[in-house]
């Protein structure tokens, strides 16, 4: 072998050890999103520039049904094969913490100096996400809901849209009444308003907003217990029961209100969020948007909780991927602009905020400063379907509210209970 | 030398079939068992329960609410079924005009998967639909909560499924009614036997093996129940759970609530109840026999 044979040999050698040790280093991330057709496209956009600025990380995107995100996270964790970084409801976090899924925020990693250095950035949006006092994940979306007024049908009503909307409760089964139309035998065929019922969501923002506005809450989060007893819970039941069997103003029966207010079947929905305003548009509604009523004797004058999506990071996955993960959580939230112009999700930095100056997103903005984030409990999925089939039994199966309350707040600690039992087992 | 060859070419012929059913069906059925003591939640790693989960179904509300709910459409889609298959299997035994064509058309209902059935009949049984018309049209009611009413909802599962099982059931019966001999009934008729004495003396102990596969195929049926009450209500198992029954728990308690341990435990519970029943029919037959 000649002197430049060997040099080519050692060149050859060289070049694949730095292939293999550059190969070694590179890191890749699993990271799984709920499907948001418009978003999709963003998110393939920011991952790419990702990947380009950081040539020593790849991201394994994958985008999967919202129908069947939930379970596929947790069989995927429970195989060991769940996301890196994933993005997920705030009704969903706490059996995640309580697993210990979750990782804390690595501020170093996100490139921030301290919490205050991420957050100071944000009008809220981190309550949802915060458990005995560490922040585990980013929001990519925070929202919450107001009335949207379809301006024809109030008008045709004889209503001012501008005026005439209720700020109690109290007022509010008059003012459907002369919004919905009946049939002869009293059936209603378009609904003045009514709660979004089929909406299980829906259903438990609206209990919890109720139960706060009237100075009570449904859980008390940190002790594992359900509170939805007494007199304020009675009182925001027998408005909903009368809601549907005395005033015969809507039910679980009927179709989803936002479906229904799309097609102009319905006058007045309130569970929209201010994603709902692109949607007015293309749906050709002339609408105007009110806060929430509230209850005339009511403590609190709050409007619906405010609930939340977040990027979070799996601690089962290893500490150079986390902080690769970390990392691009960073990068995905910094394009916030994009994904509220893009993609309708809204994240209150003060970047989105400049975006946000019409009136219409400043009901929202006003309403969102006074909510208090939806409850997060542990067996979430068991005990919103508890509150469905109690409501279902009190409205459909005229139960009164004496005997189905006190059950389903025993039903609901239950679980609570055997949640509690197991989290004190895992710390052990 | 041969005997032994043949010997093993007959086991290399079934061992397909056995790894598939041990693979399939065997490990399963051991694995849900194994499942049902312990305390699995897909997120932590399962701890063994032992019998805890059989024993907390005993006070578990949702439990014996779907438990009861099971047992009254097993009565419902048996019994109503029984009788109502049979009469029309006796009917389409007799000989008149356009026999063939209506057979053929009671059949129908059969032929479409259960799913749908389901989707079908979630329409009809709209609360302003085909059905409210019909049933209520003349007495000006505009409005049927078929579906979620919590008196209705149980009792339209029951008709929609007795709807679908009664033609497939008069299948088996007429099945059952050909093979009884003619010279039988041709002798009672001789010696004066009303229609009603011939079917009571000849034709129903003769039926009786057909009588104990209906009631084993339609118990079985009915405790698996799952399709209708997933697809035909728009809310599973409501309203207010009056339409839960034990097959629907087990999925919302596996992929809903994810307590794997809890599902698995009322899976062995129904297949408990499913073996019980069909092995006292069968004990039943024999004896009678």
């Amino acid at each position: 072998m000649n002197v430049r044979n060997c040099c080519r040999v050692i060149l050859a050698g060289a070049a694949i050890l730095w292939g293999l040790a550059a190969n070694a280093q590179q890191v890749t991330i699993k990271m799984w999103m709920h499907e948001h057709p418009p978003r999709i496209a963003i998110d393939k956009a920011i991952v790419s520039a990702f990947e380009q600025a950081n040539p020593d990380i790849k991201v394994d995107y994958a985008v999967l049904a919202v129908s069947e995100f939930t379970t596929k996270l947790l069989t995927a964790f429970a195989s060991g094969s769940g996301p890196d970084l994933f993005n997920q409801s705030v009704v969903q976090v706490a059996q995640y913490y309580n697993s210990r899924v979750l990782a804390p925020i690595d501020y170093a990693a996100m490139g921030f100096a301290d919490e205050q250095a991420l957050t100071g950035n944000y009008l809220t949006g981190f309550d949802g996400i915060r458990f005995a006092g560490k922040l585990y994940g980013v929001p990519t979306e925070v929202s919450n809901y107001a009335c949207y007024l379809n301006n024809t049908i109030w008008k045709a009503a004889g209503l001012d849209p501008s005026r005439d909307f209720p700020k109690t409760w109290e007022e509010m089964p008059a003012l459907a009444e002369k919004l919905t139309l009946r049939d002869p035998n009293g059936v209603p065929r378009r609904r003045g308003f009514d709660f979004d019922w089929p909406s299980l969501p829906a259903y438990w923002l609206t209990l919890n907003t109720m139960m706060r506005q009237r100075g009570a809450n449904l859980f008390d989060e940190a002790n594992y217990k359900a509170t939805f007893e007494g007199p304020e819970a009675e009182h925001v039941l027998q408005y909903l029961v009368d809601w549907v069997n005395k005033y015969k103003l809507g039910g679980p029966q009927y179709t989803d209100t936002r479906t229904d207010f799309l097609a102009g079947n319905l006058a007045t929905d309130c569970s929209f969020g201010i994603w709902g305003i692109p949607q007015m548009h293309d749906a050709k509604i002339d609408y105007t948007v009110k806060p929430l009523p509230h209850f005339a004797d009511g403590k609190h004058d709050n409007g619906y909780d405010a609930y939340a999506y977040y990027m979070m990071v799996n601690a089962r996955s290893s500490p150079a991927v986390q902080k690769a993960a970390w990392k691009l959580a960073r990068f995905y939230t910094d394009h916030a602009v994009e994904l509220f112009t893009g993609a309708g999700l809204f994240v209150p930095r003060q970047d989105v905020l400049q975006k946000t100056g019409d009136p219409d997103s400043q009901v929202f903005l006003t309403e969102l400063k006074k909510a208090a984030f939806a409850p997060r409990v542990v067996g979430y999925n068991q005990i919103v379907d508890i509150l469905a089939r109690g409501r279902d039994a009190m409205m459909q199966g005229g139960q009164p509210i004496a005997t189905v309350l006190p059950q389903m707040n025993d039903d609901m600690n239950a679980v609570l209970k055997r949640e509690k039992a197991r989290a004190e087992a895992m710390l052990k | 030398m041969r005997r032994f060859n043949r010997h093993w070419w007959g086991l290399i012929f079934v061992l397909p079939v056995v790894i598939y059913f041990a693979v399939f069906s065997i490990f399963p059925v051991l694995f849900g068992f194994a499942l049902s003591l312990t305390d699995y939640d897909l997120l932590d790693p399962p701890n063994w329960v032992g019998l805890d989960n059989f024993q907390a179904l005993l006070s578990d509300r949702l439990f014996l609410t779907a438990l009861g709910n099971t047992l009254v459409f097993v009565a419902g889609a048996t019994v109503p079924v029984w009788l109502a298959s049979l009469l029309a299997a006796l009917l389409f035994d007799q000989a008149f005009r356009s026999r063939n064509v209506l057979k053929t058309l009671f059949f129908l209902p059969v032929l479409p998967p259960v799913v749908v059935v389901a989707v079908v009949w979630r329409m009809l049984l709209h609360p302003n639909g085909v059905m409210t018309w019909l049933a209520g049209s003349w007495r000006g009611v505009t409005e049927i909560d078929w579906l979620s009413n919590t008196v209705l909802a149980p009792l339209s599962m029951i008709a929609v499924h007795d709807w679908a099982a009664i033609p497939f059931f008069m299948l088996i019966w007429l099945a059952g009614i050909a093979g009884i001999p003619p010279e039988l009934r041709d002798a009672a008729h001789i010696d004066g036997a009303t229609p009603l004495r011939t079917f009571w003396h000849i034709d129903l102990p003769l039926l009786r093996s057909t009588a104990v596969l209906v009631a084993a195929l339609s118990t079985i049926n009915a405790f698996q129940t799952f399709t209708l009450q997933y697809v035909l209500s728009p809310d599973p198992g409501g309203p207010a759970n009056s339409t839960l029954v034990l097959g629907l728990l087990v999925l919302k308690y596996g992929f809903q609530y994810f307590r794997m341990g809890d599902a698995a435990a009322i899976s062995v519970v129904m297949f408990a109840m499913i073996l019980t029943v069909t092995a006292a029919q069968l004990w039943f037959n024999r004896r009678a026999g």
